[in-house]
């Protein structure tokens, strides 16, 4: 079953959690490395447009962790980075690899984005590869959204939706950011639609590169 | 039946109960003569059938008789017409109050403009009528009441259908149309001749010891029973794509494409049972977009026509397609709906930073705010340059005219293309914090830079002061929007609202008649035939001339045989006898 988005009893509970877990995101970031204090709540579960009422989906604010053996299997996904490298996901295979779907314009995707590449550079070495996935974006945004944010991992050019497309029949990012932990085996581990903290992702990884 | 009816409709039952058969001959005339059309007198006509079983005791009815009485009070036509009025009333706040699905940002300044009236509202889930506990209550009743109201009724009518007709009663000149005559022929062989009469008409018959029953019109009973479950199948039909179905939006600027995927969505509206696994892979990608618009007389400006070609695969795996959307003319994918409703223009930009980074490069979509020159409000937004984030919000003109000292557009069609912006520098909030438009810039956190905006041609620059950076309108693309919607039950609807009508129609134009005959010897020795008419619906149109016809030859049939002419027959109803 799949909880309706925009549904007006969901929001400030989700603003509530998020805004939690946001908080214990930026506290933790800024002992470890930056010292953002960007995140300090007040997020809610969608960025909305006034006018003629276009916006972007973003979903209500979940993590599902999915047990060994009901672990879906990544599809085979294949593109060009915003640097024009080939990507393939099946080379990454015996390493834990974070996919996460962004775009530089989305509100709490620049909220995660410290805690992101924070944790990139605390992972750095050991067989954790980060790759984004960038959506509804132009490069030159995206790549000054990587300047800002420091981000040194390569992100997917899916102009597309290509690679959303290519989730679509197992855990399509139900919204934006959606991050996908990929096992060494190429299995999803575990899924976080909203912002992505960094001691909750922290302990998803550190599981997931333990195993084997 | 403790009920007034229409006399004729009064003698077969009092006919009927002389005659024994009162058990299936009761009810059954009742469910006949009760089409379609007044299903709700036949509920009515039930429930009086009930009453007159005794009720237990007095006072109490018990858990059983209460639950009996609730279902029946439930499933009456006047119940589901209560219901179905207060699902009309109940959509109302629906229009009048902003709707979190359609537009939340809307709903947040409701908020703050009316805390204390919002959370009463808020509470009453009046901001998200359609998904609110209590619309749910009733259209959940309303759809129980029908069905329960609909599945016996059909039950009813099949058994009706399959029915032989009832005896022949004993009287037939207390028909509505009789006749009598006497023959020379014993009364088997009337008897037989008049029966292969009828039977030669496609009646239906039954014979007894001295009389013969024909019934005809069953094809009533067929249409009543194809409305019946034509309509069961109607509010299935509804349900289904209430529960499977999902509605979206999608702005797309030409030259670019999308996947049918929910984070490539705008707005995404799911059925109950619709989950983001369940949509349907197909990319539509924008390649051109053309509208025309009236250019002289008095309608000038008007659009006379909108055509996007797009390309669209029904799967990664699936080649492209070439179509032409227009409006009114969907692209069907994979059983989707893709609809164009609106367009409008996105200018080109290409912005550099203080640090000389090139930080935009696109095609920002604005929003038209008239329709006579289509002039278009948007923002760019460019968080991440160096040293301050930049801002700029402003209008584009499709065909710029200065009129006093003030921009306006003259014609939709970009003639003469420009964009007028604000500039600002600073902190756009998007960091953290409440969500933003994507088409309006949030100045809390901006200040303004010392720079008189002019509107800008295609190729002009726009430097901004302390070196900032530089903004260069490069051009524009024209963008649609689509509405995506799936709705399963659509096709099902459709050929269940046709077999609505056919059954309807059928049960209108179809009479259900019977003819009875009696033979018996009298005392003269003589052979006397009775024959008795009865029409069974209430519109007997045409059967006083088809009783005549069928008269005139079974007792030709009769008279022929002995060529003997001295008796004609009696025709006329029974009143004057």
């Amino acid at each position: 079953m799949f909880p309706p988005l925009y549904s007006a009893s969901r929001v400030p509970g989700a603003a509530a959690r998020s805004a939690r877990r946001a908080a214990v995101g930026a506290l933790a970031a800024a002992a470890v490395l930056l010292g953002v204090a960007a995140c300090d709540g007040g997020a809610t579960a969608q960025d909305t447009a006034v006018g003629n009422g276009s916006s972007f989906v973003t979903g209500s604010y979940s993590t599902t962790v999915y047990k060994l053996g009901a672990r879906p299997q990544a599809p085979e996904v294949s593109g060009t980075t915003l640097t024009g490298a080939r990507f393939r996901l099946s080379a990454d295979r015996g390493s834990v690899v974070i996919m996460n779907f962004w775009g530089s314009w989305c509100t709490p995707c620049r909220e995660e984005a410290p805690a992101l590449g924070a944790l990139a550079r605390h992972f750095a070495g050991a067989r954790v590869r980060f790759v984004g996935v960038d959506i509804r974006d132009d490069p030159a945004s995206a790549e000054a959204f990587m300047r800002t944010f420091r981000i040194g991992y390569p992100s997917l050019n899916d102009p597309n939706d290509m690679v959303a497309l290519d989730f679509s029949g197992t855990v399509p990012p139900s919204g934006i950011p959606t991050t996908l932990v990929i096992d060494r085996s190429g299995r999803v581990a575990a899924r976080i639609v909203g912002p992505a903290s960094y001691s909750g992702l922290m302990a998803l990884i550190t599981q997931a590169a333990a195993e084997r | 039946m403790t009920r007034l009816r229409a006399p004729q409709e009064a003698v077969p039952d009092a006919l009927a109960a002389q005659d024994g058969t009162s058990g299936s001959a009761g009810p059954e005339s009742t469910a006949g003569s009760a089409g379609p059309e007044s299903t709700a007198g036949s509920v009515g006509q039930d429930g009086t059938a009930e009453a007159r079983t005794p009720r237990p005791g007095g006072v109490g009815l018990g858990v059983a008789g209460w639950l009996r009485w609730g279902w029946r009070q439930l499933t009456s036509m006047r119940t589901a017409l209560i219901l179905l009025f207060l699902l009309a009333a109940g959509s109302i706040p629906g229009s009048l109050l902003p709707q979190v699905g359609t537009n939340p940002a809307a709903v947040s300044q409701y908020y703050s403009s009316h805390p204390l009236l919002a959370r009463i509202f808020g509470d009453l889930s009046l901001f998200n009528v359609f998904g609110a506990p209590w619309f749910a209550a009733v259209y959940i009743l309303l759809f129980t009441s029908l069905v329960g109201c609909v599945l016996p009724r059909t039950l009813h009518l099949v058994g009706s259908a399959r029915q032989p007709p009832p005896r022949a009663p004993g009287n037939l000149s207390r028909l509505p149309f009789a006749v009598s005559y006497t023959t020379a022929l014993a009364p088997e062989a009337a008897l037989e001749g008049a029966a292969k009469a009828l039977s030669a008409r496609r009646f239906r018959l039954r014979t007894g010891p001295g009389w013969v029953a024909a019934e005809k019109g069953y094809l009533r009973e067929v249409g009543n029973l194809l409305f019946h479950i034509a309509l069961l199948g109607l509010l299935v039909s509804i349900g289904l794509g209430g529960l499977f179905g999902y509605k979206a939006d999608r702005l797309l600027v030409t030259g670019t494409s999308f996947s049918n995927t929910v984070t490539a969505l705008d707005e995404f509206h799911p059925g109950r049972l619709v989950g983001p696994t369940d949509l349907q892979p197909f990319t539509v990608a924008l390649d051109h977009f053309s509208a025309s618009y009236v250019t002289s007389g008095p309608l000038t400006g008007q659009p006379s026509s909108f055509v996007a070609s797009v390309r669209y695969s029904a799967s990664p795996q699936d080649p492209m397609h070439s179509y032409s959307l227009s409006v009114n003319h969907p692209l069907v994918v994979d059983g989707v709906r893709v609809f164009l409703i609106g367009h409008g223009y996105a200018p080109t930009f290409r912005i550099t930073d203080g640090t000389g980074h090139l930080v935009f490069e696109g095609a920002v979509p604005f929003i038209p705010v008239e329709t006579a020159g289509l002039t278009s409000e948007g923002a760019i937004k460019v968080p991440d340059a160096e040293p301050e984030g930049l801002g700029f919000a402003g209008v584009f003109l499709p065909s710029a005219i200065d009129v006093g000292g003030r921009l306006e557009s003259w014609f939709p069609a970009p003639e003469d293309p420009m964009v007028s912006l604000v500039s600002y520098e600073g902190n756009l909030g998007m960091n953290s914090g409440p969500p933003q438009s994507v088409y309006s810039l949030n100045t809390a956190g901006l200040h303004r830079l010392p720079i008189t905006p002019r509107p800008l041609a295609i190729g002009q620059s726009m430097k901004l002061p302390d070196h900032l950076g530089t903004l260069t309108y490069t051009g524009y693309q024209q963008w649609v929007s689509l509405a995506i919607t799936y709705d399963p039950g659509q096709t099902p609807a459709l050929v269940s609202g046709i077999a609505v009508l056919a059954g309807l129609l059928l049960s209108f134009m179809v009479r259900r008649r019977r003819v009875f005959v009696r033979a018996r010897t009298d005392e003269a020795g003589r052979t006397v035939v009775d024959l008795g008419g009865l029409p069974r619906s209430d519109a007997a149109g045409g059967f006083e001339e088809e009783f005549a016809r069928l008269t005139a030859e079974i007792s030709g049939l009769h008279q022929g045989r002995l060529d003997d002419d001295h008796n004609p027959p009696d025709l006329g109803p029974p009143d004057g006898e």
